[in-house]
């Protein structure tokens, strides 16, 4: 595999070897080009409002041409302004950074598959957080974990943790650029010709401050950790990050210059990424997309709403023709006098219950 | 082995089978002669053998040599002998003329060696002289059907097989013959040679599985005469104990007799279940030796996986300056280190983590990776190492 | 019906369940199969809805561990998916388990068979710590047996990642009897040695046919230990008085190991003894056992395609089924245990006498 080939290991060796990284779910299915990530969310946001229109007209009685309807940027806006809320409640908590790193990655992963109109980024973030503190072996009970919070109910966390994780396909591990940043660090002392001057705990601290700023960007749906971390210390320190590049590429020149290319690329993008899109959004904006998600939100959500009776009818009727589908099967079988026909019957409804149960 | 039976055996023409000589004359005659003794010095074998290894020869009351027309009557030792162009002759004749080396049938006129005369097994000739031809040619055209690539060529390969044996018997231009079975020979020597081990080693298998047949049997008889003893001296045990038991205990006889019959029972029962799992062990134990020859056992391949975890881009020193690792620097009681805890595993993986996908390139374009496990290769440009 | 559950749905008709297998307090086992393939596969079907905290830990464990580990000695989750209440995990199907195989008394072992189980036991741990991941809970019964032999180490409800900077671990965990000296003394900052401890004695099982230290209590465990390998000494195992529930329990005589394993080859031997080292540091690694010269010398491991299965298919009932789900002959390839209640299935009259083994419910306990 070309592209992973390290320092002029030669080819014919490890060719057949597959690095770790790529068994991981994080590679196999939450990697993007930014070109996806705006086409996903584009499609998600069109999928929801024609929805959420269709809806509106069949139960509310306005039009709906005259509601405004959210933009994939302004759902965005809203999405980083919770992202914002995770490491406060996360130091209120006391968690580690593992549990914050997570939850803001699960947080992002979610709405990846979902749009705000349909879910609100409030009660998800919270679900998000509880759930990233059992996945990273951090548990927290849940009565500790709501009495902390203002407001918020047990069943408002429990209700959409089957929702969250259902969203993220049930692939909770997540590589994380803080500890690829430590490595980094660790490594830093391996360089032989390194003067301690340079490798003060000042430019490790700014650069953890990067690296936790580029959590606030789409930075790791499209980078690998220790792109992250690397670009995070170029931006602290470029002289160490440089230096640190240096050791780390392949002896073989035409390979060298090649992976120079992509780590000088990547910084770079990271980098911008990092210094433009990682400050918190002004709260203004968000409350102005607050105010007119009330408007279009998803009624089918919204409890008490007629969308959402109609809904919960709905199912209730789906759930009743299952059952007594069940109750008549199971009346053929009793009055049915038919010797044979019968117990084969009665060989299917037993299959069958098993399916049912569910 | 009584002697009355082979006496009236041989009256009456029947054959006779090896098993019914005498044991004398058992030890000087090899396999084949049975109780006629051989008047030449010379010991012939060959002739058509049945499973067990052994030849029955065939005689009937009015035999008679036709070169020298001495028949049974008057030389009651009288054996005649087959030669190979299958003529009748008597040892006598056979001795006279051939002794001094290879002269012509009086018959035909065919050449031929002393050597070459084998006892005849069955009353017609022409039956000795197909079984003989079939076996000869059974010995070079030994293929099976799965050395053919397909039915017809194999039936065909059998039809030729069939005409050469006709031609053989029935001696239809046998020089011609005799040139296919050379051509057919040089052809696959290889094969038949192949066939012939084949043969061989099946043969060898056979012996051996009824050798371990006949020695499970034998075991079995054994155990089974083993454990009638054991039984034996169980009752034997069990009555005199019932017997000194109720001269000693005051409880009723019958209470008594019970109790010390249930104990019987409950040994043997014990007996029994350990000679079964005993039995078949030693059973499984032969299976997976039988087995082991099947599939080769492979030497012992530390890492099969071909996972590669950056191993070649990092080394780990062995003490690194840093807060994290301040803890256990303090850890003065050796808590942690008591307990197995290594800051070098934090360090490594850090330090691995630091390396994973460093050079992988970000994902371009609208192109979707393919779900599951995509290979790099077909993602990036960059030329290979 | 948005994208998620329609996704959720598809998963969800590609597999097919066939008859319940095995049932268990959190957990309930399905034999099935692909729809499309018709591969045997086991479905374990976990009722979250009864937890109070939503979803159950060690259900999470399973899923994120095995989600990220692919390799042929560690069972492979081959799909997730969750109906209204409850949770799926789609595993592959295994017929037998080592315990089963152990406790079979008409199989016979010859050292090659334990040779290659224990070569496939150490790929698969070595791979697990290779990705910094603990077992914590290696067992006979955890270690199952696929038709074509390979072994594959299942049930990570207790795993978890190590090497975090300096985090306290709980010491609850593994079944008693496979539980390392350590963890009996409840430290909190343990490695990858614990595991290694747990291979050991399965290692011993194997060779003994029965557990080699079935204690009762945790202090009994550690007094079987210590009269089996004798008391730790302070230069034997540096600073272990200091371990939190550190208690004395008497000086108990260093026995060699071979008055016990009077069979076991002198590598066997060795490599039985690196096993069972009380200091965990200097315990063999399980990259280190590997290149052991146990498995390079003779006879080599016999193939896995030829290692003893037990032969009774005959299934016993459903309702022989107990807390702890380790059931049937032919078993499902998953153990559902509960949490809470995990105890050795009382098979054979030998184990009446002795309780079961408990491990604490992992859920309810504090911080781990």
């Amino acid at each position: 595999m070309a592209g992973e080939t390290p320092n002029g290991v030669d080819p014919s060796s490890s060719p057949a070897k597959k690095p770790l990284y790529e068994a991981s779910t994080q590679f196999r299915s939450w990697r993007y080009s930014p070109e996806q990530l705006r086409q996903v969310r584009q499609k998600l946001n069109v999928g929801a409002v024609a929805a959420i229109r269709k809806t509106i007209e069949e139960n509310e009685s306005g039009s709906s041409a005259s509601l405004s309807f959210l933009q994939p940027d302004d759902e965005l806006v809203l999405v980083k302004l919770y992202i914002t809320k995770i490491p406060q409640l996360c130091g209120h908590f006391r968690f580690p950074e593992e549990v914050e790193a997570t939850a803001i990655s699960y947080l992002k992963r979610f709405y990846l598959k979902n749009t705000v109109m349909d879910w609100h980024p409030k009660n998800v973030m919270l679900t998000a957080l509880f759930l990233a503190t059992k996945t990273t072996n951090n548990p927290i009970s849940l009565d500790s974990y709501t009495s902390n919070i203002p407001k918020t109910s047990q069943s408002d966390v429990l209700g959409l943790e089957f929702l969250v994780a259902q969203s993220l396909n049930f692939e909770f591990a997540v590589w994380h650029a803080h500890r690829a940043l430590w490595g980094l660090w660790l490594d830093l002392q391996g360089l032989p010709d390194l003067t301690e001057a340079l490798r003060t705990p000042e430019v490790y601290e700014t650069a953890l401050k990067h690296v936790r700023a580029s959590r606030f960007t789409d930075a790791e749906l499209i980078y690998t950790p220790s792109q992250i971390a690397i670009a995070s210390l170029s931006l602290a320190s470029p002289l160490l990050s440089n230096k640190w590049m240096d050791s780390k590429l392949p002896s073989d020149a035409a390979a060298a210059e090649s992976y120079r290319q992509t780590l000088e690329r990547s910084n770079s993008t990271i980098g911008e990424m990092i210094l433009r899109d990682a400050q918190p959004p002004n709260v203004e904006a968000a409350r102005e997309v607050d105010r007119c998600l009330k408007l279009c939100k998803n009624p089918q959500r919204v409890v008490g709403s007629k969308a959402y009776l109609a809904r919960r009818a709905e199912e209730e009727r789906r759930a009743e023709e299952k059952r007594n589908k069940k109750a008549h099967d199971f009346h053929k079988t009793i009055e049915g006098d038919d010797p044979f026909g019968s117990e084969l019957v009665q060989i299917g409804q037993e299959t069958q219950d098993m399916d049912d149960d569910d | 082995m009584s002697n009355r039976t082979n006496v009236g055996g041989w009256l009456v023409g029947k054959t006779i089978r090896k098993g019914g000589v005498t044991s004398s004359t058992a030890q000087n005659t090899r396999s084949n002669t049975p109780q006629v003794q051989s008047t030449s010095s010379t010991l012939f074998g060959g002739g058509v053998k049945d499973a067990s290894g052994r030849t029955t020869e065939y005689f009937s009351m009015d035999d008679q040599c036709p070169v020298c027309k001495s028949d049974r009557y008057l030389n009651p030792k009288l054996r005649l002998l087959v030669s190979s162009c299958y003529h009748k002759m008597c040892e006598s004749c056979i001795d006279r003329l051939f002794t001094l080396g290879p002269a012509p049938c009086p018959i035909c006129q065919k050449v031929l060696r002393k050597l070459a005369f084998t006892p005849q097994t069955f009353e017609d000739l022409t039956v000795e002289k197909e079984v003989a031809v079939r076996r000869r040619i059974a010995k070079e055209f030994n293929k099976r059907r799965e050395d053919f690539p397909d039915l017809r060529s194999y039936n065909d390969y059998l039809e030729e097989v069939e005409d050469i044996t006709f031609n053989l018997i029935n001696e239809i231009n046998i020089p011609e013959t005799e040139a296919r079975i050379d051509a057919y020979r040089k052809e696959n020597a290889a094969l038949i040679e192949l066939n012939v081990r084949r043969d061989e080693q099946y043969a060898q298998e056979l012996r051996d599985q009824e050798e371990q047949d006949r020695l499970e049997r034998e075991q079995r008889a054994m155990e089974a005469r083993r454990e009638q003893e054991l039984e034996r001296e169980e009752k034997e045990k069990g009555r005199r104990e019932i017997i000194d038991r109720l001269e000693t205990s005051s409880k009723d006889a019958a209470k008594v007799i019970a109790k010390s019959r249930a104990e019987a029972n409950k040994r043997a029962a014990s007996r029994v279940a350990a000679a079964t799992t005993a039995k078949s062990s030693a059973q499984l134990l032969r299976s997976r030796a039988a087995q082991s020859t099947a599939v080769p056992d492979v030497p012992h391949v530390p890492l099969q996986d071909n996972w590669y975890a950056y191993e070649d881009m990092y080394t780990r020193l062995d003490r690194y300056d840093d807060m994290y690792s301040e803890a256990v620097r303090q850890d003065r009681e050796g808590i942690m280190r008591a307990g197995g805890y290594k800051v070098e595993e934090a360090w490594e993986r850090a330090l691995r983590s630091a390396v994973t996908a460093l050079f992988l390139p970000p994902l371009s374009g609208l192109e979707t990776p393919q779900p599951g496990m995509p290979s790099l290769q077909s993602e990036n440009p960059i030329p290979s190492a | 019906m948005d994208a998620v559950e329609k996704a959720n749905a598809d998963r969800q008709k590609r597999w097919a369940k066939d008859q319940k297998v095995g049932e268990g307090t959190y957990a309930v086992v399905y034999r099935g199969r692909e729809v499309a393939s018709g591969r045997k596969v086991a479905i374990k079907k976990i009722k979250v809805s009864q937890f109070k905290d939503g979803l159950d830990m060690s259900a999470i464990r399973e899923v994120k561990y095995l989600r990220e580990l692919h390799h042929q000695n560690v069972i492979e989750l081959l799909d997730v998916f969750s109906s209204k209440t409850n949770l799926n995990l789609v595993l592959e199907f295994l017929d037998s388990d080592l315990e089963m195989i152990i406790k079979d008394r008409s199989l016979v072992f010859l050292p090659a068979d334990i040779k290659s189980w224990m070569a496939m036991t150490f790929r698969g741990l070595e791979f697990c710590h290779r990705n910094f991941i603990l077992h914590r809970d290696l067992k006979p019964n955890n270690l199952l047996i696929a038709s074509d032999g390979q072994l594959k180490i299942a049930d990570f409800g207790l795993a978890r990642d190590f090497a975090e900077p300096g985090y306290k671990m709980t010491s609850q965990v593994i079944t008693r009897w496979y539980r390392p000296p350590e963890l009996l003394f409840g430290c909190r900052y343990y490695s990858s040695a614990v595991d290694i401890w747990s291979v050991g004695c399965i290692f011993a099982e194997l060779m003994l046919r029965t557990p080699y230290l079935p204690g009762e209590t945790d202090m009994d465990q550690l007094k079987t230990i210590f009269r089996a390998l004798g008391t730790p000494t302070e230069e034997e195992w540096p600073g272990h008085a200091k371990l939190p529930d550190y208690v004395p329990l008497g000086q108990f005589p260093k026995t060699p190991l071979r008055d016990l394993f009077t069979a076991a080859s002198g590598d066997a031997l060795n490599m039985l003894s690196r096993c069972l080292i009380y200091e965990p540091g200097k315990r063999i690694s399980a990259l280190e056992a590997l290149h052991h010269p146990y498995f390079t010398s003779l006879p080599y491991p016999t193939h896995p395609s030829k290692l003893p299965k037990p032969a009774s298919k005959a299934s016993r009932p459903l309702e022989e089924v107990d807390g702890n789900v380790e059931m049937t002959d032919i078993g499902p390839g998953v153990k559902a245990a509960a949490p809470n209640r995990l105890k050795r299935k009382l098979s054979s009259p030998m184990d009446d006498l002795r309780p079961l083994p408990r491990r604490l419910d992992f859920a309810q306990h504090k911080g781990s």
